[in-house]
């Protein structure tokens, strides 16, 4: 009963953030530097990790899809499973993933001390509502980041795929009939689908992780305590959506 | 880090993300971007089979645009191709759905209609020819095949023979050796039907010299498909006649197996010359087939019914799954 | 602005101080009942000073008057207004000097206190770094003013909160414990500066501390809390001779080594 009114609060705590912050979102232009500082810590810092796991994820893929598909002599194919995978699929979980591991829980920490130390409270009682100050430009700027990890990621996914095509004996396909195939069976719209995967999940991992932060309760052991919590759920989230998300979008193809 | 310097990795990480979103989209989808240009046309199918929005349209095997809705009206469905502006399409050219590979990737192939002929506009219907799908010419081909085996075995043995009766060629041989003389005659008259052939008279000599008409047999034979049905009934006739032969009724039958009647063509082989006579003159069936014109139409239009079937398989680009069982076939 | 320069260069605009009433105010939190119908008045241009054993209630009474917590039972109004409106924030300026500093960790020193103003778009930003030194000044600060509240002592950190909130030019100033920490002439010097805020600003001001000094020297009447009830109220001069044993023992007690308090506490 209690983890069931728990976790409608945070349901319905999230929902309010997200009202609030948006309602404030007139003020971005002059909080321009909190966001392009957001950018940079969302953005900029993430990529390498996100090009390094891109690259394996795509590697692997093609791993295995070359294993598994020499068994029918279909190992040419190997560029349309690489690209739509990563495309549709892989590329815009993985970013969500690291963005909860990486940015979410950083995130997380840094206000659920905030609040512990009662940053917050102070923040309140000057009247700087924190939805303005701390949660908008961080959603602002995942918005305009995400895709731009996203694409990365589907990119340096497809080009490990390529690489490993090449150089893997029992599959050993051209770089140029790999990027044909692949060219051929991914179109742009499974590449957007992906998009807006990411930015999806991307926005509800920064959400959900802001909120969890502020509503820390207590003294700072709360503060792993919630950032524990954060990445979980983050996670949950993630997949749950994924899967719904990707029922509402197959039809609209 | 001074903010500025922030800014501007920011900002560069975007353009850079922007860009890449740009240049991965132009690859991806050649095809959308005829979707801004060009001219659309409606090509209305019986069934569209697997084509679906975003396939290829090709002319001689080179994109010239991509399917940009497909929909149902009324009893038929529709497909409606978006061409790139620059490329024309004659009102008399037609369109049919080709299989590009076995995995059922499909593309609208146009074929280049008459060169005199005005281009279709914006918005016009193109005339199509439905294609039948690769499963049941795959069926028809294997009970072909089998009806092939069969009816050539029951020729060869016919003209072989099977060890207890003597085949056509022995009994030839036979009928040969015992009318030399005559042979010699008949020989002369055989000359002289030969060169009728080679002047193009008659229906073996047509089918011989009439370069319309061999393209039109090798056309044929290469797109067996369409000529499956007839093919079928073709054989089961041909078996027909093979049997007919056998038990020795007709003409040709009791000259093989009919001692009797063996007997009396000996006797009357004197006269063999009067039936080359005959022959010549185009009485008879054999005179007919060599001599009578109406034999040949009727040839020819079996032909071209087949040909008319086969149309779809016409376009030159791909190769379709029939063309390539078809030329190991062949 | 043409004040003269011989006074701060914080905006001279008349706002007047306002007045905070507290009826019969309860709180609890679960089972445990931390304010207890507390009842009283302060008035604008007061300063009042709050006094109590630790754990008595006294920030959670703070934090209901900046409406940071929700009454249980009861009412609190700032300038009439009920401080539990989210309303009540944005029409009267209130600063409250957390007794842990609730510092901006973050920020330097400079940006904890010129964040008010640049967020609420008070001056520019030569406007707002006159004001921001000027603070600092006051509270012998300049020295910090590029540090992080992270290298800073504790005593130093409540001197930037109070100075963060005089940034704010707020029409009612809490102090939660602004001496607790302070060596005895620093938090003289605290002292005199609450005192001089209210002079100048005519603000109205709440002090919470334990300090009889304090109490004695700048405050116009003294509340005492004890166990979430207001046991005494009055002008501080009362205090001096107490009736109330418990006051009394409160502000005067004994050491008895003979009898010591540790062994009679009941629970
Ligand atoms: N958020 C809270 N949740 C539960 N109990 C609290 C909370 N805040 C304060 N308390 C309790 O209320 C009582 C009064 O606390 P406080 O007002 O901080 O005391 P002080 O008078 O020393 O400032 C304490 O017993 C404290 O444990
Ligand atoms: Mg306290």
């Amino acid at each position: 009963m209690k983890q069931i009114t728990a976790i409608l609060d945070g349901f319905g705590s999230t929902w309010l953030l997200l009202v609030r912050s948006l309602s404030y979102a007139g003020t971005l232009p002059r909080q321009y530097r909190r966001f392009f500082e957001q950018c940079y810590l969302i953005g900029y810092t993430t990529l390498p990790i996100v090009a390094i796991l891109s690259f394996f994820i795509g590697s692997v893929l093609a791993l295995q899809a070359g294993y598994s598909m020499q068994n029918f002599g279909t190992q040419q194919f190997i560029g349309s499973l690489v690209g739509l995978s990563m495309a549709r699929e892989l590329g815009p979980v993985m970013v969500a993933i690291l963005l909860a591991g990486r940015v979410g829980s950083a995130i997380t920490a840094e206000l659920a001390s905030m609040k512990v130390y009662q940053e917050i409270d102070a923040l309140v009682t000057m009247n700087i509502p924190p939805a303005r100050m701390l949660v908008l430009p961080r959603l602002a700027a995942t918005l305009v980041m995400v895709p731009v990890l996203a694409i990365i990621a589907d990119l340096v996914g497809w080009f490990g795929g390529a690489i490993v095509a090449k150089y893997t004996a029992m599959i050993s396909i051209e770089p140029e009939a790999y990027f044909a195939v692949l060219r051929r069976y991914t179109h742009f719209k499974d590449v957007l689908n992906g998009l807006i995967k990411a930015e999806l999940f991307g926005f509800v991992v920064v959400l959900v992780c802001c909120n969890i932060g502020l509503n820390t309760r207590g003294g700072p052991r709360e503060i792993g305590a919630s950032v524990t919590r954060a990445v979980v759920v983050s996670l949950i989230l993630i997949l749950v959506l994924d899967y719904f998300v990707t029922q509402v979008l197959m039809p609209l193809q | 880090m001074n903010n500025l310097q922030q800014t501007t990795r920011v900002g560069l990480f975007f353009i850079l993300g922007i860009a890449l979103i740009w240049v991965t989209f132009q690859t991806l989808s050649g095809g959308k971007i005829f979707r801004e240009k060009g001219y659309s046309l409606i090509a209305g199918f019986e069934s569209l089979k697997e084509l679906k929005k975003g396939d290829e349209v090709r002319m001689a095997g080179v994109v010239i645009g991509a399917v940009e809705e497909t929909r149902l009206a009324g009893r038929r469905a529709e497909a409606v191709l978006r061409i790139h502006p620059e490329v024309q399409i004659k009102n008399d050219a037609t369109a049919t759905i080709v299989m590009a590979g076995l995995i059922g990737t499909n593309y609208i192939g146009i074929d280049l209609g008459t060169p005199g002929a005005p281009a279709l506009r914006d918005g016009a219907e193109i005339r199509t020819k439905a294609t039948p799908d690769l499963t049941a010419i795959m069926t028809q081909m294997g009970v072909l095949g089998k009806k092939l085996e069969g009816a050539l075995g029951s020729i060869s043995t016919a003209v072989t023979g099977d060890g207890k009766t003597p085949g056509l060629f022995q009994k030839l041989d036979k009928l040969v050796s015992d009318n030399g003389e005559n042979v010699n005659a008949t020989v002369a008259n055989i000359r002289q039907v030969s060169d009728k052939l080679n002047k193009g008279e008659g229906t073996l000599g047509k089918l011989l010299n009439d370069p319309k008409l061999h393209d039109d047999l090798v056309a044929t034979v290469n797109e067996i498909k369409g000529t499956a049905a007839e093919a079928k009934t073709f054989v089961a006739n041909a078996q027909a006649i093979v049997d007919q032969v056998k038990a020795g009724k007709g003409t040709l039958g009791a000259l093989v197996y009919d001692d009797t009647t063996g007997n009396d063509i000996k006797a009357s082989v004197k006269n063999i010359r009067d039936i080359s006579d005959k022959i010549t003159r185009g009485e008879g069936t054999l005179g007919k087939l060599i001599n009578d014109d109406s034999t040949l139409r009727d040839a020819q239009a079996i032909m071209k019914k087949a040909d008319r079937a086969l149309d779809g398989l016409d376009d030159t680009g791909p190769i379709t799954a029939v063309g390539v069982v078809a030329r190991g076939l062949f | 602005m043409t004040c003269s320069s011989t006074r701060s260069p914080f905006s001279q605009v008349e706002t007047p101080a306002v007045g905070v009433s507290i009826e019969k105010l309860s709180k609890d939190f679960g089972r445990l009942k931390v304010l207890k119908e507390v009842t009283f008045a302060v008035e604008p241009g007061e300063i009042f000073v709050l006094m109590g054993p630790s754990g008595s209630g006294k920030s959670v009474l703070l934090k209901h008057i900046v409406g940071l917590e929700l009454p249980t039972s009861g009412r609190v109004t700032v300038d009439g207004k009920d401080a539990a409106a989210e309303e009540t924030r944005e029409q009267v300026r209130m600063a409250l000097v957390f007794q842990s500093g609730a510092l901006f960790n973050s920020l330097s020193v400079y940006d904890n206190l010129a964040l008010y103003p640049r967020e609420h778009r008070v001056a520019n930003e030569a406007g707002i770094r006159e004001k921001v030194m000027h603070a600092l000044q006051i509270l012998s600060l300049e020295g910090t003013a590029r540090k992080s509240p992270s290298e800073l002592s504790g005593g130093m950190k409540k001197r930037v909160a109070i100075a963060r909130a005089l940034v704010m030019e707020p029409q009612l100033m809490l102090y939660d414990e602004p001496t607790s920490e302070l060596d005895p002439v620093m938090s003289a010097t605290i002292s005199e500066i609450i005192a001089t805020v209210k002079e100048d600003y005519h603000v109205t001001t709440i002090v919470v501390s334990h300090e009889r000094e304090l109490a004695f020297g700048i405050a116009d009447r003294v509340g005492i809390l004890m166990g979430g009830a207001l046991i005494s109220l009055g002008p501080a001069a009362e205090l001096r001779s107490p009736q109330d044993p418990r006051v009394a023992e409160f502000l005067n007690p004994k050491i008895d080594l003979q009898h010591p308090r540790f062994k009679n506490l009941e629970t």
